[in-house]
């Protein structure tokens, strides 16, 4: 009773108790144009998934995996990328991780994981301990034989993640598999979606997306720890960087209409149930593209320009950081950018790599503009 | 329709809600706690005390009321003028006692016993007005000495002329009659303050001097920058004060016909609760008669009842202490929070539910995607602001508004080279050419505007009629928006909302509220009128080929409607269309007889829903900040093309808006159509395939020329 009143008053009042003012990019999160003004690799219509593997990079787009090679170009700084080989496999591909040598595990979107390649080629798993792994978002090696796989949601797929983030899904879990024996442990469970994994030490790193923050596992059921939160955008994919610490890929950006929109039930679930997930309110990889989704304010041209620091649906950030998930610098596409939707990042020779999936490009930065200081 | 949908649409329909937000924009708000405080303390103590409403009792009353609220309106008045004045017991009790010495020692004639009251009055307000007004002295302390200096005056003559005032007997009717005579009932010197107050009421609220002592109060160097001579405003305030205190005097010596020594002690202090209470700010710039006479009365009837109750002296002064006190910080919070509820509440969206909107991706649509108006050829790029309408002469000459302000000509035909035709101010919105070649202008936030020919500018019209329900004051024009012109020369113009600025206008959208109109301004008879009044935001007017109606576009409900002004079907207004794809904006004719119509913006499945839930965008509204509000879609360009069946014909798209986002109008002429938009830098030119290479509006409207 008193918190229900509690409640009504901190309604009534607007008082923030649910933590969703969403915090200004400042600091290491100072907004800049790096990833605009970063050479385009490759133009690759929903690249994703980017990995380092033995021999290059691999990506996907839709079932597609495909290999890359690097091409150094003389006119630029950094490596272009070209399409070395092609594979279509069973459906559309949500994860991949390589162990750095000949394997490559890979998530298919409601459909497990498979192995290609090295002493576990062909190896499938579909369900970890009875879970379902239908919503794989990211994989890692912890060994040779032993996988550490996020499945984002028990009730979507990945490719459904707005609907995810819009019903407050928190039901992702995260599972230590071994491939020779197939037994599954338990890492975490209750999750709001874990879109990115990261093994350092005896710790698993997760991004827990729609809570906004990095969390780390000391063990199986050991309860989160959390490294890096109120961030101001969604994190996904973590990746060890070569001169220690991590880079952290952060695939939307929040919005204080999303954040309303979700206190909002009612007009959250007609919305779910009525209108195409794209012209949503709701975050997104890529914005402006038809004028069926909505606007904000901020976001209307004014003398025939689209301001940087407008309201956006979609935005591009990549940031690096400590060994202890502290952010140290990022880079960034601002509203009026062309490298929105960063869902994967690789490293290779010194350059990494930035796959856009919202805007369909990879794009190649230095790997040390960002490095300095890091631990 | 869901039972609950439904309910939300007959809550939104007939529970005024937008008025509270109206209401709390009136500068009478104020009075609303004071007011209802009266009427409790009235109820209270009418219950509690025998007698309180006889006929005796209320004229005893009424006396009593006279007296102390010409105080408290002289202290009022300097209260608005940003001082203070403490002194005005010591002149109410020094005018006493000079009334009595005229009266009953010196028995002068009673003209005679007034005349020197006032004069007393007058020198004591004109001593404290030219400390305080003219060598700046603080207020407090010199009307706290003027107070003691006064009082001592009254003590020394009080101890000499005692007995020769107790002893004295005025021998006069007029002085009887103004101290206990009635007329119709009503004590006399009650009908004397209550003529005193209206005047004040009328000078404070609607006259210059008025003006002037709230200006002096509210912004004292604003005030002195605006040309205002500050300290003889404040000077003649207390003069004021001093004139109504010697005035309340008077009377008090007419009624009682005697004093004594504790005649007037404390009596600044209820003053000044009574000041506060009814809601006059202590900081000055703000109050009103009609404040001061709820303070005075509720005073009055608080220490008069406690009396009645048997509450002794010092208790009442305590209560009267810690009223004053209450009152002094509810204003401080009321000032305070004022605004910030009017911004909380004034923000009061309507349910609309709009048809599905047309797939524009169906094949076969009329509204079929396209990119015609990606490349057109640009003009005046970054040398204009904001050009709404566009507009040509029949010498191709183009002309635009600007947000700045101006109205900018581009010389025909190439529409290099460009002037300022004509600078007014504002932002010049809808254009069109009378039948003398005039250019009339609707100016947002200004009115209806017109410009020769030869560049005078001559407002035609800024005010309509006022309508009788209205909270806010409708009948100054806040944005007038399109016009045209009737062949017999009515100009028939838009006002898209009485709600908000034109900075606003999206806003207004989120409320979707019917406060937009269409107004009629007749030359001939200077004479404007609102013809169609409740429009959700009245858009682009058009001239139909019949000479007796009119298309309109009503925005925020897509909809296209035609209005007969003259002829068999006059006064009826009909739907043409009613589920455009966006919110259509300008209209005007197009060479083979069909009409052009711009969409400001587009229709978004998720902004279609949150107009069906008036109570989301509200919360909206007031949670999330404006730049992040939900808009309609307005960073795409579109023109179609219909006729006046109202089928579309064509469209033309800039999709992305990468040249034209928000089209706000277009023109056709010789075979070009030409593109403003509100808020772009450029103007665009578009090759119609097939036009008419030789129309020209102007030609179409009035003939060629002569």
């Amino acid at each position: 009773m008193i918190s229900a009143l509690k409640r009504a008053y901190a309604n009534f009042r607007g008082f923030d108790t649910e933590r969703r003012a969403v915090p200004p990019m400042e600091g290491p999160l100072k907004p800049n144009t790096a990833l605009d003004d970063a050479a385009i690799a490759l133009t690759l219509p929903d690249a994703d998934n980017l990995v380092a593997t033995a021999g290059g990079l691999a990506c996907s787009t839709g079932a597609e995996l495909l290999t890359l090679e690097l091409r150094a170009d003389p006119t630029r700084a950094t490596p272009g990328l070209a399409v070395a080989g092609r594979r279509t496999l069973a459906g559309p591909i949500s994860a991949i991780a390589s162990d750095g040598a000949d394997a490559l595990a890979i998530g298919l979107d409601g459909g497990g994981i498979t192995v290609l390649g090295g002493k576990h080629d062909g190896r499938k798993i579909t369900q970890a301990d009875g879970t379902k792994l239908t919503c794989v978002t990211a994989i890692a090696f912890a060994g040779p034989d032993t996988l550490v796989v996020a499945n984002g949601s028990d009730r979507a797929k990945s490719a459904d993640w707005k609907r995810d983030l819009m019903a407050k899904g928190a039901s992702g879990s995260v599972w230590r598999i071994g491939l020779a024996s197939g037994t599954a442990t338990r890492i975490g469970q209750g999750l709001a979606f874990p879109a990115g994994l990261a093994i350092s030490g005896s710790d698993i790193l997760v991004a827990e997306a729609w809570r906004h923050r990095v969390v780390a596992f000391a063990g199986p059921d050991a309860p989160p720890r959390a490294l890096l939160e109120d961030l101001p955008a969604y994190p996904g994919r973590i990746l060890p960087a070569s001169g220690g610490g991590f880079w952290l890929s952060l695939f939307a950006p929040r919005n204080a209409l999303v954040e309303f929109v979700l206190t909002e039930d009612t007009y959250r679930n007609e919305m779910m149930a009525t209108i195409d997930p794209a012209y949503w309110i709701a975050p997104a990889l890529r914005s402006g593209r038809s004028f069926l989704e909505p606007i904000q304010g901020g976001a209307r041209k004014k003398l025939n320009m689209l301001k940087p620091w407008s309201p956006s649906w979609s935005y591009g950030l990549v940031a690096r950081c400590d060994s202890r998930m502290h952010p140290l610098g990022s880079s960034h596409s601002r509203a009026d950018g062309r490298v929105h939707g960063v869902t994967a990042i690789a490293e290779r020779d010194g350059t990494l790599f930035v796959a856009a999936r919202g805007s369909g490009v990879i794009v190649a930065l230095k790997a040390s503009r960002l490095a300095g200081g890091a631990a | 329709m869901a039972a609950s949908e439904t309910l939300t649409r007959l809550r939104y329909k007939y529970l005024p809600e937008h008025l509270l937000g109206e209401l709390l924009t009136k500068r009478w708000i104020d009075n609303v706690v004071p007011f209802f405080a009266l009427i409790v303390a009235i109820i209270v103590f009418g219950t509690l005390i025998p007698d309180f409403f006889s006929a005796s009792s209320l004229a005893d009353f009424g006396r009593q009321v006279a007296e102390f609220g010409l105080i408290v309106l002289g202290l009022s008045i300097v209260m608005m003028s940003g001082g203070i004045d403490l002194s005005v017991a010591s002149i109410f009790t020094l005018s006493v006692l000079v009334s009595l010495i005229g009266t009953n020692v010196e028995a002068w004639p009673t003209p005679l016993v007034i005349l020197v009251t006032l004069a007393l009055g007058a020198v004591c307000g004109a001593i404290n007005g030219y400390l305080v007004g003219y060598l700046r002295l603080r207020a407090f302390l010199t009307t706290l000495v003027t107070l003691i200096i006064f009082r001592s005056i009254y003590d020394i003559l009080f101890l000499s002329m005692s007995t020769a005032i107790i002893s004295g007997f005025p021998d006069s009717d007029l002085l009887f009659f103004i101290g206990e005579g009635d007329v119709l009932g009503i004590p006399f010197s009650l009908l004397v303050a209550a003529i005193i107050a209206i005047v004040w009421h009328v000078v404070l609220s609607r006259m210059r001097p008025g003006w002037r002592l709230t200006a002096v109060g509210g912004a004292r160097r604003s005030a002195h920058n605006a040309g205002i001579k500050v300290r003889r405003t404040v000077f003649f305030a207390y003069v004021w004060s001093g004139l109504l205190c010697s005035i309340a005097g008077f009377l008090f010596a007419a009624r009682l016909g005697s004093t004594g020594a504790d005649t007037g002690v404390g009596l600044e202090v209820s003053a000044l609760t009574a000041a506060v209470l009814g809601g006059n700010s202590i900081g000055g710039g703000r109050g009103s008669v009609a404040k001061a006479v709820m303070g005075a009365v509720l005073v009055l009837l608080l220490t008069n009842s406690l009396v009645n109750l048997g509450v002794s002296g010092p208790i009442t002064s305590t209560i009267l202490g810690v009223v004053l006190l209450l009152a002094v910080f509810i204003d401080m919070r009321w000032l305070k929070h004022r605004n910030r509820l009017l911004a909380k509440v004034y923000v009061s969206p309507a349910y609309l539910t709009l048809p599905p909107a047309p797939d524009t991706t169906a094949p076969g649509s009329p509204y079929a995607l396209n990119d015609k108006l990606r490349n057109v050829e640009i003009i005046g790029l970054g040398e204009i602001e904001g050009p709404e309408d566009v507009i040509l002469d029949r010498d191709d000459n183009l002309y635009c508004g600007t947000r700045l302000g101006d109205i900018v000509r581009f010389f025909g035909p190439d529409h290099k080279r460009s002037e300022i035709f004509a600078h007014i101010g504002g932002h010049p919105l809808g254009m069109a050419f009378d039948r003398a070649g005039n250019l009339l202008v609707c100016i947002g936030g200004m009115g209806l505007y017109q410009v020769a020919p030869d560049k005078t500018v001559t407002k035609l019209t800024d005010e309509t009629n006022r309508s009788w329900m209205s909270v806010v004051d409708d009948s100054r024009l806040r944005l007038a928006d399109d016009l045209d012109i009737a062949p017999d020369g009515r100009v028939f113009f838009s006002e898209a909302t009485i709600r908000y600025e034109q900075e606003d206008w999206a806003t207004d959208a989120l409320e979707s509220r019917p406060s937009g109109r269409m107004i009629v301004y007749d030359p001939k008879r200077n004479y404007t009128h609102t013809d169609i009044p409740k429009i959700i935001f009245a858009n682009g007017v058009c001239m139909c080929r019949d000479g007796q109606s009119f298309l309109f576009a009503e925005s925020w409900t897509c909809s296209i409607l035609r209005y007969w002004f003259d002829g068999p079907k006059k006064g009826k207004t009909e739907r043409v269309i009613s589920d455009l794809p966006g919110y259509p904006d300008n209209i005007n004719r197009a060479s083979d007889g069909n009409y052009w119509m711009a969409l400001l913006g587009m229709r978004t499945p998720a902004l279609d829903l949150a107009m069906r839930m008036p109570g989301f965008r509200r919360r909206m509204a007031r949670r999330v900040a404006p730049d992040q509000w939900l808009y309609p879609n307005i960073n795409t360009g579109c023109v179609v093309k219909f006729n006046d069946k109202g089928e579309i014909l064509e469209s033309l798209w800039d999709l992305g808006g990468e040249n034209h986002p928000m089209i706000t109008s277009m023109r056709e002429h010789r075979g070009w159509l030409y593109l403003g938009g509100v808020s772009n830098n450029r103007i665009g030119r578009y090759r119609i395939p097939g036009a008419d290479p030789n129309w020209c509006g102007q030609d179409d409207y009035w003939g060629p020329a002569t």
